[in-house]
């Protein structure tokens, strides 16, 4: 082998032309190919050290080339050239060993160092026999006459069961066919997919004598079909339903069907006005058939893919020798179709799992769910559901039984309901919800093949028309973008603004304790500061810098806002020194606040130790101000000594609130005191709560949350109705500074309000 | 011991009885080993007071009736409502919509108070109903599932879904897709979706899914410019009794 | 002082509701009624204000048994109203959907609800040890009978593609062609039938009856022609009112009709009377074995009218198949305009001879509407029948009179709960 020499395989001449004038250039040995068959003869002939290979190709795909040639001489190195990058392409290119998947258009220095790495690294390499690979056994494409394909037809229906493509009251359905007359191979698609031939409606999969359990026997059709006129797009699905049901456990029905099933397929140049196959990258099918026709006019252009396609053309018709104007012809009609697609992915449809990750909790599934009629129409027509029941079924006789299976789906109401009557998916948003995820995401990260081949068919069927996952997807792609652009219009002011205080005034300055003080602030301009129970603000004394503090009243409580300052630093032993009337500046609010909507509806345990009580104190009043929307609400508190006690006012309020059970302690009490004395865990056991009802929330020193999750996992709660706030060295607010980092979160974007649930993959936490 | 089985008929065309009696010779055999008929007015003359399950056909549209029918649910360990007419009130509602009084003496004049008759009702407004066999008439096939069912002591898989999902498996086209009307979405499957295979719609006979989306149904109509009047016309055909109740 | 009480409540292996009073003392009769005491459906009520698409789907709901009768009817009343032109492939299909009902019902009538009363037995079920083969036989008829009709409208009961003006979906000639060959194999069981009922003792009651059915100059007619009588000319069926002629009894919810006599009877024996020229040839040949030549003034006979009837659907089925396989059968696209006016369908269901009559408006909305029904005709007749047979038996043990004047009941093979559909509703609004 000349480890020289380079094969440049490219559909473009421009482009091929090009490649190889730079390497030729550079003193490599270069030839040339425009398509993958031409390819494939040239290395029939003669080995190559490296190949260029761009993965459209007119016919078989630059990959499917790569695979074939490497079958024959595994040690040839490969560079991958393609304009429509994706997860699906880089993969397929690295299994297949490419060095690299280069993206058009292509920086000549660059592809040129990776040559002189491809060709280095084969001159290192002891040389490698070619195995006696044998030549593929069938010719891969091959050109018939329209005249052609209707005998080939005819004979099909003399010796097998031949299902197709029928016009049926001007849509478009498969059923069985008993004349070369009926059959559609125009149409832009069917009503039901030709996937009910390999997974019907209704099938029997054992049968069985109720009086002698011996005598039960599986039941497997066998029976043969052709199958003509299948979308690329279905075959497909048929892809990912041959991964669904053959690899893991493999499915004697399906696997019966599949084996004695004939695909024939052929291109769709006409698409339905709600197909968007394009997008999902399935307007397209290398593999999946025996027979693939390209309409080219007089003729049909047909890329074989299998031996038995091989054989069937063999024994029924007469062969032409496609010629490149055949080669062109299939482009330009594949070019064309893709023309006439009006429907299309506005995002790359490789971050449509992420997306939907980002998206989970988004309200919109709501309100497009709102008017589904939970029909099933959508699942009954969608090519890639193959979710079904089964059923027993017993003769009258008592006697003989049999055990079918049924089609199903997840948008019927009672799919996800168990026999004690609960339902895991008893509302249609979730089920809706669930039928989008799982055509976006689920199935693609669990088979490694798309979960919706862009047919249209459930956006035709869905009277509601809500079904198509493309316009759920393109919705959530534009709400993405608005956050994104919300987000930067969140702050209230323009972006030079953003580390700039608002002016503000001291209205009171009050003393708590010893150390503590209380500041009542009023925005100036009559501001309100609106926020939410569980945020901070930046509290900014030009001259000193500024610090973070959480806020200790409620939104409710309009006009002012309350912040409690212990004197531990600097900056605090300042503030302790102002009094009503001074300006000072306020940064924020900041932070994500307490998740109010998970808290409706339920008990509240609310346990504050210390200055905990600060941002506590914001929800308590605001669960005051709004009571009607909770259950029971508990206060715990917790003090080091009677002396030590903040807000006490408020704590005699809330003890003499009958809406409301208080409990403190102090962890060492004095000659005074009558309350109780230990640290804030010996409350818990004293409450009672309903784990199922309460949510539980904490805020306190560091040392407390350890322990005091220990007893709230003692009375069951769980995790993710423990709510946390904590601290860190918050300085800018806004996520940039890095100070407040706890793992790979920011607590002043991410927190300071957290849930256990959240906080057990983050170490650092507590 | 074999189960007692009695058929009951109350207002009916007597349709449902007579699927009922549609069975090959083999099946017709397999019944008779397998339960004793002991009441079939319209088949058989022994008329027997002890049995085990009652079918009852037709709705209460007469006084008389009802005790009648109370002491049927007296005797019967298990009551089966066949048919449209039994389970919701099906097309002798119709009548409800009517001002009796008015009706009656036109039709009858000085005769009228001889005639006993109140709004048509089904069965279980009058006496609780274990098992329901849904449709007008009903499928011979699901007569004979309940029956298989109750025999082995299950209850009958009848489905909680739409007949859109039945007619799509039948590869039927959509009728709202040809410019038609259809009850389908919010009607409860089970027959197969017959109606549109046989080249019309869904006129509702099964009644209502547990939770119609009623809503988006009548979005949907104003959508495909069909009158809300025809459908709530179609609608009251078989069930009137459930839009009265509403 | 000999003393006959006998009231049998709801007479069985009848459709519907219907009471039989007997008391006499030492021989003299004081009550001898014939009472029809279902519920009033209000149908002709019910179907004023409806869109002609519905009107015969609410139509067949007035009877399970002859749904097909009553469908027929309604749809033919509507395109009379309409002035709608039927193709032939709509009329040969009609007919063809008209002897699968026909089929069934008499093969149910003359098998399992008639024949246990002549062999001694108080229902089918006893026959299907005893006579298994007939049951077998006659449960294949009627499936047959199913299969025809689903090849045809989907269903038998309440039929569904049958819609004014044609079809909703045609026929696959395939299922045609196996249906023909299944109806040919029906000519050796129909063999057993006749056989059967040549063994079968007839109750011997000759009473002279006026007999009216429809009529057709080429054919044995059941969807069409015009209204024959044996005491008068014939009547176009606009005109059935001058025939039935309908009034109110006490002991009946339905009401009563009357033409020429006080009674008049409708239903196969009438046909046959009026009609058994036409007949089919096998048809022919089972009359003359059965001893029933025309006119026959003997009510038990009806029953074996049905049986000659039941060969001559038979041969006509086939007959029927074989011309619409021949010429193929064709999409006829359904183009039906509403128009105001009025129009009477009369078909003859397999009891007798039945009328729907409907006012339409320009937007196809009907504004009247009346159905006389077969059975209603009848209940007079039986009335008369029992006034004169039962004198003639008084003699005879209670249950033996008992069987007899139920027998004469269930020969009528009677619709009760059609006949109480209730009658001319005015409804102002």
């Amino acid at each position: 082998m000349n480890t020289n020499s380079i094969l440049v395989v490219d559909d473009e001449a421009i482009v091929r032309e090009s490649i190889r004038d730079w390497l030729k250039e550079s003193g490599y040995d270069v030839a040339t190919a425009e398509s993958a068959e031409e390819a494939l003869q040239m290395t029939a002939h003669k080995e190559f050290g490296v190949l260029v290979l761009d993965v459209r190709l007119p016919g078989k795909s630059g990959l499917t080339a790569l695979k074939e040639i490497k079958a024959q001489y595994p040690a040839v190195k490969s560079i991958i050239v393609t304009a429509y990058p994706s997860e699906e392409t880089t993969a397929e290119a690295n299994r297949l060993g490419a060095l690299e998947c280069m993206i058009k258009p292509v920086a000549p220095e660059e592809l040129e160092k990776l040559v002189r790495e491809a060709i280095e690294s084969l001159e290192k390499e002891p040389a490698v026999k070619p195995p006696a690979v044998k030549a593929p056994a069938f010719k891969k494409s091959a050109v018939i006459s329209k005249r052609s394909f209707k005998t080939l037809v005819e004979n099909l229906l003399k010796t097998t069961e031949v299902v197709g493509v029928k016009s049926k009251k001007g849509k478009y359905v498969f059923d069985h066919v008993t004349s070369f007359d009926d059959l559609r191979m125009d149409y832009d698609v069917t009503v039901n997919p030709p996937t009910q031939y390999l997974f019907p409606a209704r099938e029997t999969i054992l049968k069985y004598d109720l009086t002698d359990f011996k005598k039960s026997a599986p039941v497997v059709d066998k029976s043969p079909r052709a199958i003509i006129g299948v979308h690329p797009y279905d075959i497909r699905a048929i892809e990912l339903l041959d991964e669904a049901f053959i690899t893991l456990n493999p499915d004697p029905n399906y696997i019966a069907r599949r084996q004695n099933s004939l695909i024939i397929g052929v291109d769709c140049l006409h698409p339905s006005p709600k197909a968007f196959s394009p997008s999902m990258g399935t307007n397209v099918a290398e593999t999946g058939f025996d027979l693939l026709l390209t309409d080219i006019g007089d003729t049909y252009m047909i890329t074989v893919g299998s031996q038995k396609g091989a054989d069937l053309l063999k024994k029924n018709v007469q062969v032409i020798e496609p010629t490149t104007d055949d080669i062109a012809r299939q482009k330009m009609a594949r070019d064309e179709a893709l023309t006439r697609y009006r429907l299309s992915l506005n995002v790359a449809r490789e971050r449509l799992p992420k997306m939907l990750d980002d998206a989970y909790d988004d309200p919109y599934w709501q309100q497009r769910a709102s008017t589904c009629l939970s029909c099933g129409s959508c699942v009954m027509v969608c090519p890639t559901c193959f979710c079904f029941d089964v059923q027993d079924d017993v003769a009258l006789n008592l006697k003989d039984g049999e055990r079918n299976r049924l089609w199903d789906g997840c948008m019927l109401v009672d799919f996800a309901k168990v026999a004690g009557g609960e339902n895991f998916r008893h509302d249609k948003t979730s089920r809706f919800h669930h039928r989008i995820y799982r055509k976006g995401k689920y199935i693609l990260e669990r088979y490694g093949k798309t979960g919706c081949v862009g047919c249209g068919r459930c956006g035709i069927a869905c009277l509601a028309e809500i079904a198509s996952p493309l316009e759920a997807f393109n919705d959530i792609a534009e709400i993405a973008m608005n956050k994104q652009l919300e987000k930067t219009a969140e702050s209230v002011r323009p972006e030079e603004e953003l580390y700039a205080p608002l002016q503000a005034e001291l209205v009171r300055v009050e003393n708590l304790a010893a150390k503590e003080k209380v500041f009542e602030i009023k925005l100036a301009g009559g501001r309100e500061l609106g926020q939410k129970p569980g945020q901070f603000v930046e509290l900014s004394l030009y001259g000193m810098g500024e610090a973070p503090f959480g806020v200790a009243t409620s939104p409710t409580r309009r006009g002012t806002f309350e912040i409690a300052i212990r004197n531990v630093g600097s900056l605090t032993n300042v503030s302790h020194t102002l009094k009503a009337g001074d300006t000072v500046g306020i940064r924020g609010p900041f932070g994500n606040g307490f998740p109010l909507k998970q808290f409706e509806g339920k008990d509240l345990l609310l346990i504050a130790g210390g200055t905990g009580i600060f941002p506590m104190r914001s929800l308590i009043q605001y669960v005051q101000d709004n009571r009607h929307l909770y259950g029971k609400v508990i206060v715990l508190y917790g003090a080091r000594g009677p002396a030590e006690r903040l807000f006490t006012k408020d704590l005699e309020a809330w003890q003499n609130d009958k809406s409301i059970e208080f409990h403190e302690t102090v962890d060492r009490g004095d000659a005074n005191w009558k309350g109780n004395v230990g640290v804030i865990t010996t409350l818990i056991p004293k409450v009672q709560i309903d784990p199922k009802k309460t949510v539980a929330v904490v805020v306190g020193p560091p040392i407390m949350y350890r322990f005091v999750i220990v007893e709230l996992k003692k009375r069951d709660i769980a995790d993710e109705n423990i709510i946390m706030s904590l601290e860190r060295r918050m300085k800018c607010g806004v996520g940039k500074c890095g100070h407040c980092q706890m793992n790979g979160l920011y607590v002043c974007q991410d927190g300071p309000v957290f849930s256990l649930a959240q906080l057990r993959t983050v170490k650092e936490a507590i | 011991m074999k189960p007692k089985v009695a058929f009951f008929d109350f207002t009916s065309c007597e349709g449902c009885q007579l699927d009922v009696l549609n069975l090959t010779g083999e099946e017709l055999l397999d019944l008779l080993n397998a339960v004793e008929i002991v009441n079939f007015r319209e088949a058989i003359s022994r008329r027997d007071d002890d049995y085990d399950i009652a079918f009852i056909e037709g709705s209460v549209t007469r006084e008389a009736e009802i005790p009648r029918l109370q002491k049927i649910r007296a005797q019967a360990k298990i009551l089966v409502a066949l048919g449209a007419c039994a389970c919701i009130g099906g097309v002798n509602a119709l009548k409800n919509n009517l001002k009796m009084d008015e009706a009656l003496k036109m039709v009858y004049g000085n005769d009228a108070k001889q005639f006993d008759t109140i709004p048509a009702r089904p069965i279980n407004a009058v006496v609780p109903v274990d098992f329901y066999i849904r449709g007008c008439p009903v499928q011979t096939g699901e007569v004979v599932k309940v029956i298989k069912a109750l025999l082995l002591g299950r209850k009958p898989e009848i489905p909680n879904y739409p007949v859109c999902t039945e007619c799509k498996m039948a590869g039927n086209i959509c009728v709202y897709e040809l410019g038609k009307t259809c009850l389908g979405p919010v009607t409860r499957a089970g027959c197969s979706a017959i109606c549109v295979s046989g080249g019309r719609h869904c006129w509702g006979c099964r009644g209502l899914v547990d939770e119609p989306n009623i809503n988006s149904q009548k979005d949907i109509l104003e959508k495909y410019g069909l009158s809300a009047e025809r459908i709530i016309d179609k609608f009251k055909i078989y069930n009137t009794y459930t839009e009265v109740q509403k | 002082m000999t003393q006959v009480n006998i009231n049998v409540h709801y007479v069985t292996r009848v459709e519907g509701h219907g009471n039989l009073v007997l008391n006499a003392k030492d021989g003299k009769i004081e009550k001898l009624m014939w009472e029809v005491p279902e519920s009033p459906r209000l149908f002709e009520a019910m179907l004023v204000g409806r869109h002609f698409d519905d009107v015969h789907h609410i139509a067949s709901r007035i009877c399970g048994i002859c749904s097909i009768a009553h469908t027929t009817a309604s749809i033919q009343a509507t395109e009379a109203a309409f002035g709608v032109k039927l193709s032939e492939q709509t009329i040969l299909l009609r007919k063809l959907l008209y002897h699968a009902e026909m089929l069934e019902s008499h093969v149910l009538h003359t098998i399992m609800l008639a024949a246990p009363d002549f062999l001694g037995v108080e229902s089918v079920i006893p026959l299907a040890s005893t006579h298994k083969d007939v049951v077998v036989l006659a449960l294949r008829m009627k499936k047959l009978a199913y299969k025809l009709a689903e090849a045809l409208a989907e269903r038998k009961t309440h039929p569904l593609s049958c819609v004014v003006g044609g079809f909703a979906k045609l026929p696959d000639p395939a299922k045609l062609s196996a249906l023909k060959k299944e109806l040919l194999d029906a000519y050796k069981d129909m063999d057993v039938v006749v056989g059967l009922f040549k063994t079968l003792k007839i109750p011997d009651f000759v009473r002279d009856t006026e007999y009216i059915a429809l009529q057709d100059a080429k054919e044995y007619a059941f969807i069409n022609g015009m209204i024959a009588s044996s005491d008068a000319p014939a009547v176009k069926i606009d005109d059935y009112l001058k025939v039935t002629n309908e009034f109110v009894v006490p002991q009946s919810t339905a009401k009563y009709t009357r033409n020429k006599r006080d009674a008049y009877q409708v239903g196969a024996l009438a046909r046959f009377n009026l009609n058994s020229k036409l007949l089919s040839p096998k048809a022919k040949k089972a009359a003359k074995e059965l001893g029933l030549t025309a006119p026959n003034h003997n009510p038990y006979m009806i029953t074996v009218a049905q049986v000659v009837e039941l060969w001559h659907v038979l041969e006509d089925s086939v007959n029927i198949i074989d011309r619409l396989l021949e010429k193929g059968i064709k999409d006829e696209p359904l183009n039906v305009k509403p128009k105001a006016g009025r129009g009477v369908g009369a078909v003859e269901a397999p009891r007798g001879i039945l009328f729907h009559d409907y006012t339409y408006d320009a937007n196809g909305i009907v504004t009247k509407a009346n159905c006389i029904i077969p059975t209603n005709q009848n209940h007079n007749n039986i009335q008369k029948d029992l006034e004169f047979i039962v004198p003639k038996i008084l003699n005879k043990s209670d249950a033996e009179i008992t069987l007899l004047m139920e027998m004469l009941v269930r020969a009528y093979d009677p619709c009760i709960s059609c006949s109480t559909h209730a009658l001319q509703v005015e409804i102002k609004r």
